[in-house]
């Protein structure tokens, strides 16, 4: 049971890949110290539902996917508000404001922040610091901007689903939104053309002003608010701006040169990283992606729950041990997204990239768009790695979702197969 | 990890559902269990929490008239599923949570004690002994008295246990064309086992569609050909389960792949094809469509259960008949509804029998062959069994 040692085995990071973890370790059998490591005081909550309730849909209790009471079954010992400053994998520690505690093995799952990159800062306003949306307190944040009676107009930098999420909170609250983005289309790397125009047909109809193809080049605090100058050298007034540039892993804390790191840290099926004691998941992971067979992020809910549950049984296993059953092993995940703005909904999985060697397919019909991306085979046959759907209105248990279900599936079994 | 003994999988539910809450806009048993798909694992949490005993567990359960619901009320369409933007599976937490039901003795035995495919009689088995249907001359890989055990064939024909016991002359139709084929079969009439799994037997399903492999496997064939994509799912999962590489095949796949061609043509008016549920990546609709000529694309194609899945019927008749009602209610007047699964041509027969409608309701072999479904007599025999000589029989074995 013990390793170099010691015991314990260290979360770092209290988030869905951390919770996960210890879900894999308890119910793999592990009786020992689970020692969690928090940079909040805030309990694990869902980033999936802060824009819910920055927009009013979802109370801030309900942001919270765990109970107290289930997350006291899991025997955690948490070290709330003490963000690990260093990771030393060589001699098992971890550093906090606390103090130093030793590991066993180490599940990093600290997850990603909003980058800023390209955001030109605020002329005479030094001070600014753009709305992003991640965590509760960012959530909190928009949430005020929001229900201030002053705020009716929002610039959102950045066309990808966090963006657009934020473009929905201030349809919600009755605050005029315009965005902009560098691309040609929204919906940045998840959507081909048709699929975004349709789309941002559905944006334009609720009242939201789209400048693509476009970045903020400049801006500066007036007495009339935020004076913002485009690149294509339009200006315009704003009250607020959000910005969701992309995400970055929390990775500062991890000794330099002591574990891979590519774009993330690179893991194997069982999430173990370069060190056979420090595993990762979700979005500071890089795992097998199914389509290409390449390591990259799926930044998704799904992929850090699977990923982490994956570390803890495997934890759980080498601890007792063994090694890791190779039906626990975690093969690969695809990307997939689902989002809907006010009634506008959008669906995708796999791979946007369009090649020589594959082939786009649309169909439409009057309330939806769908296309697929297929790829060719040595066989001489063809496999779908990827498709798109946007649907003019957002029902549960509607056909565009059954479509998006039904496609996922093959994309998934097409993977398996090649 | 507690009392309840799939308690694992509704922790690991549990971690991965968000609570976004779009699942429960999906389902009308979730609607009326006011409930998430990971608020029912959650709900089986705490039923254990601080329980000393599985009957305290039986309570608490007993207690939260919302959690039953959820949990019996679910046909496994996966429409909550496929709403879910994580796609957590439905199936595998309902599925254990009925066999956590069914330890705990929460669902009654007269909803299930006619439904235990593996035992010698059940419905099925019971109705074709009454009523003098057997497969013995084509069950060909298996000693009897008609002959001895041979091996070698290319395929094995799995009819499903609906369509062996309602339609013989269909069935025996379909097997024919193996022979016009060349291709050498044998059939397997046993059953899948998904009303074991809809009871909360699922090891026993499990057990069912092993000792099914071990035919296969005797048989010494490298097809399988199912007629209902629940079949295939489930044969297909005890062959991975079991290391076989055996391909499983759609009968329409098969069909295609030698050349078929209909013997009727298609029926006049529209055709509205009833996507079967358990059809979950749709293959199997794209592939029946192809085969009959009918473009997938532009037809009228509904999706959801028929109202058979899961049981419910036993817990709730009245949402199997408004299921059912649900589904018919896309074909227009003068249509003809086309099914995947036999089950959902069951159903959707009984409904009408019961609520008529100017609709054609067929099998996609119907449609296919000449041999047709007679419902009005398969409804006649079925109720004449129990008002009839075997009725205390039946009777005695089911109660």
């Amino acid at each position: 049971m013990q390793a170099n040692g010691q015991s314990e085995v260290a979360i770092i990071g209290y988030g869905t890949a951390g919770v996960n973890a210890a879900i894999g370790l308890r119910t793999a059998g592990y009786e020992g110290v689970i020692r969690v490591f928090s940079d909040t005081d805030i309990p694990p909550y869902s980033p999936i539902l802060t824009s819910y309730y920055a927009s009013g849909e979802k109370t801030y209790e309900e942001c919270f996917p765990w109970s107290a009471e289930e997350l006291a079954e899991l025997r955690l010992e948490v070290e709330a508000g003490a963000p690990v400053t260093e990771l030393d994998p060589e001699a098992h520690l971890i550093t906090t404001a606390k103090g130093t505690f030793p590991y066993a093995k180490c599940v990093i799952a600290t997850g990603s922040t909003p980058a800023c990159w390209g955001f030109p800062g605020v002329e005479g306003d030094e001070a600014f610091e753009p709305i992003v949306l991640r965590s509760m307190e960012n959530a909190e944040r928009l949430k005020a901007v929001l229900e201030d009676s002053t705020c009716k107009r929002m610039l959102v930098s950045g066309a990808s689903m966090v963006a657009l999420k934020t473009v929905e909170a201030c349809l919600n609250k009755g605050v005029k939104v315009t965005l902009v983005g560098m691309n040609p289309h929204v919906l940045d790397f998840n959507a081909l053309p048709p699929i975004a125009e349709r789309f941002e047909k559905g944006l334009r109809e609720k009242g939201v002003e789209l400048k693509l193809g476009q970045v903020i080049k400049s801006v500066k605090r007036t007495d009339e608010g935020l004076e913002v100058t485009f690149s294509t050298g339009d200006v315009d007034v704003f009250d607020q701006i959000s910005v969701s540039h992309g995400m970055k892993s929390n990775l500062d804390f991890v000794k330099p040169g002591s574990l891979e790191i590519d774009r993330a840290l690179v893991v194997d099926e069982f999430m173990r990283t370069s060190d056979p004691d420090v595993y990762a998941a979700g979005d500071v992971a890089q795992g097998t992606e199914l389509v290409s067979g390449q390591k990259a992020i799926v930044g998704i809910w799904k992929n850090a729950a699977l990923q982490g549950a994956c570390a803890g049984r495997a934890i759980a296993a080498e601890l007792a041990g063994g090694e890791p059953a190779p039906e626990c092993a975690l093969k690969g995940s695809i990307a997939t997204n689902t989002i809907a703005v006010n009634g506008t909904l959008f669906i995708s999985a796999g791979t946007m990239a369009v090649t020589p060697e594959r082939r786009t397919d649309l169909r439409e019909t009057d309330d939806m768009s769908v296309l697929c991306i297929y790829e060719a085979m040595p066989d001489g046959g063809e496999r779908l790695v990827g498709f798109n759907l946007c649907c003019d209105h957002d029902e549960s248990g509607s056909v565009a979702y059954d479509l998006g279900a039904m496609l996922t599936l093959r994309i998934e079994a097409a993977c398996k197969k090649a | 990890m507690g009392l309840l003994e799939r308690s694992d999988a509704y922790w690991k539910f549990a971690g991965q559902c968000t609570q976004c809450g779009k699942c429960t806009k999906a389902c009308d048993s979730l609607i009326a269990a006011d409930m998430t798909l990971g608020e029912i694992a959650k709900a089986l949490l705490a039923a254990q929490r601080g329980a000393t005993t599985r009957d305290e567990v039986r309570r608490n359960i007993e207690d939260n008239p919302q959690l039953v619901q959820a949990v019996r009320g679910c046909f496994f369409c996966t429409t909550c599923k496929n709403t879910c933007f994580a796609h957590n599976d439905v199936c595998d937490l309902i599925y254990n949570a009925r066999v956590d039901f069914q330890d705990l003795g929460l669902i009654p035995r007269e909803t299930w004690s006619s439904v235990l495919v593996d035992e010698e009689w059940d419905i099925f088995t019971a109705y074709r002994a009454i009523h003098g249907i057997g497969y013995a001359d084509l069950t060909l890989h298996v000693e009897n008295d008609y002959h001895d055990a041979e091996t070698g064939f290319d395929a094995v024909f799995f009819p499903g246990c609906s369509l062996a016991a309602y339609g013989p002359e269909l069935t025996r139709e379909i097997f024919g064309v193996f022979e016009e084929f060349g291709v050498r079969a044998t059939m397997l009439d046993s059953c899948c086992g998904s009303s074991l799994r809809s009871a909360g037997f699922f090891e026993r399903a499990e057990a069912l569609c092993d000792r099914n492999v071990q035919e296969i496997i005797q048989s010494g064939a490298k097809q399988l050909v199912c007629v209902c994509p629940g079949c295939a799912n489930d044969m297909g999962r005890a062959l991975e389960r079991a290391g076989i590489t055996i391909e499983v095949v759609s009968l329409v796949e098969f069909l295609a792949s030698h050349g078929f061609e209909s013997r009727r043509p298609l029926p006049e008016g529209p055709v509205c094809i009833s996507k079967s549920c358990q059809d979950r990546d749709g293959t199997y609709l794209e592939q029946t469509c192809d085969l009959l000529g009918i473009d997938a694309q532009s037809a009228s194609i509904f999706h959801g259960c028929c109202g058979a899945g899961g049981a419910v019927n036993a817990f709730q008749p009245e949402r199997q008949a408004q299921q059912a009602d649900s589904k018919l209610s896309f074909a227009p007047d003068g249509s003809t509804v086309v099914t995947m699964c036999p089950t959902c041509t069951y159903t959707y027969a009984y409904r009408l029998m019961n609520n008529p409608r100017a609709i054609a309701n067929k099998h996609y072999a119907e449609l296919l062959f000449e041999s047709q479904l007679d419902w009005d007599l398969v409804f006649y025999q079925l109720g004449s069994m129990w008002s009839g000589e075997y009725g205390p029989w039946l009777a005695e074995v089911f109660a």
